[in-house]
């Protein structure tokens, strides 16, 4: 390529006197001095990488937390039997009322215990509902 | 040419502080960069348009862009892409056609301002501006600026191989050109 070989170091154009020596002003003052206004990220991109720690640790603290709530509940229902009766008692006594704690307690005393009812009992207590004495001798 | 070297000064003052670091950036590229636009879009008022398009860009991009690539061929990348969108721009809207420099500088007063070369520069800016884009930036960028294979490879996205074709048919498209063939 001899025919532009000679050319190549020769530069034909032309630019406006003082050019350069005023580019690199103009170019700062429409990005650097402009500042953030124009410039990515916004504060969503800046602060993405403390946003992403954030949700790792609030992630580890769920997962942390869902953890020994599960480990804990099974450790209550496998150690309830080594529970002293009394600390029991005294656990549930404000939540049901006496004779559902009566029922409780005996059947923590003798697990296989079945509670035992008087047909008297019975009768007694379908009297008290109003339900007719003829169809309780029919249904006992 | 290594290009990449020489920023680690750039790269480690936009670390610490970034106005300062862009400075250095517009410091050292907005001449490189205004010749390489010049050269790709031919007028002066649109190679000043690009070139603050392009450093806006940078300024805009610039906590996205990573350290371990390099500043030279990425300002580079955003320069073509500039340049090549105000041609694209400029030949829907344009009156003016520059496909003939020569009568388009000797008539126009602009033309003839910025333009101060020989006839055979103007032949062969002329012959240049026949090439197909692609061809056009390859040639413009390894002929003026001796541009390695690599980094146009990064810059433009094409492999070596394909750059080093189209710099050979571009070439040859010139001679033909120059010789009258």
């Amino acid at each position: 390529m001899k025919k532009t070989d000679k050319i190549q170091e020769e530069n034909p154009f032309k630019v406006p006197a003082n050019y350069f020596e005023e580019l690199n002003r103009k170019i700062i003052s429409s990005t650097v001095e402009k500042g953030d206004e124009i410039r990515k990220p916004g504060l969503y991109l800046k602060m993405r990488p403390f946003l992403a720690v954030a949700a790792s640790i609030a992630l580890l603290a769920i997962l942390s937390y869902a953890g020994i709530r599960l480990f804990s509940s099974r450790n209550e229902a496998l150690s309830l039997s080594s529970i002293p009766f009394e600390e029991y008692t005294e656990s549930i006594l404000e939540e049901i009322d006496i004779l559902t704690l009566e029922e409780n307690v005996l059947l923590l005393e003798n697990p296989s215990a079945e509670p035992q009812t008087e047909k008297k009992d019975i009768i007694d207590y379908l009297l008290l509902e109003n339900i007719d004495i003829n169809e309780i001798q029919d249904q006992l | 040419m290594d290009q990449n070297k020489p920023d680690s000064d750039i790269l480690n003052l936009l670390e610490t502080d970034m106005n300062k670091g862009f400075r250095l950036v517009v410091d050292r590229y907005s001449t490189r960069l205004y010749w390489h636009i010049r050269r790709l879009v031919i007028l002066h008022e649109d190679a000043d348009d690009a070139l603050q398009n392009t450093f806006v860009n940078a300024w805009r991009n610039i906590s996205q862009f990573r350290s371990e690539s390099s500043i030279y061929t990425w300002l580079y990348a955003i320069a073509t892409n500039e340049a090549l969108s105000l041609i694209n721009k400029r030949t829907r809207n344009s009156a003016v056609s520059l496909d003939d420099l020569g009568a388009w500088f000797s008539n126009s007063r602009e033309g003839s301002t910025w333009f101060d070369g020989d006839e055979a520069q103007l032949q062969l800016q002329n012959a240049i501006l026949k090439l197909p884009e692609k061809q056009r930036i390859v040639f413009n960028m390894k002929y003026f600026e001796d541009m390695t294979y690599e980094d146009m490879s990064i810059i433009l996205k094409t492999s070596v191989g394909a750059l080093k074709a189209s710099y050979h048919h571009a070439v040859k498209k010139i001679e033909n050109i120059l010789t009258g063939i």
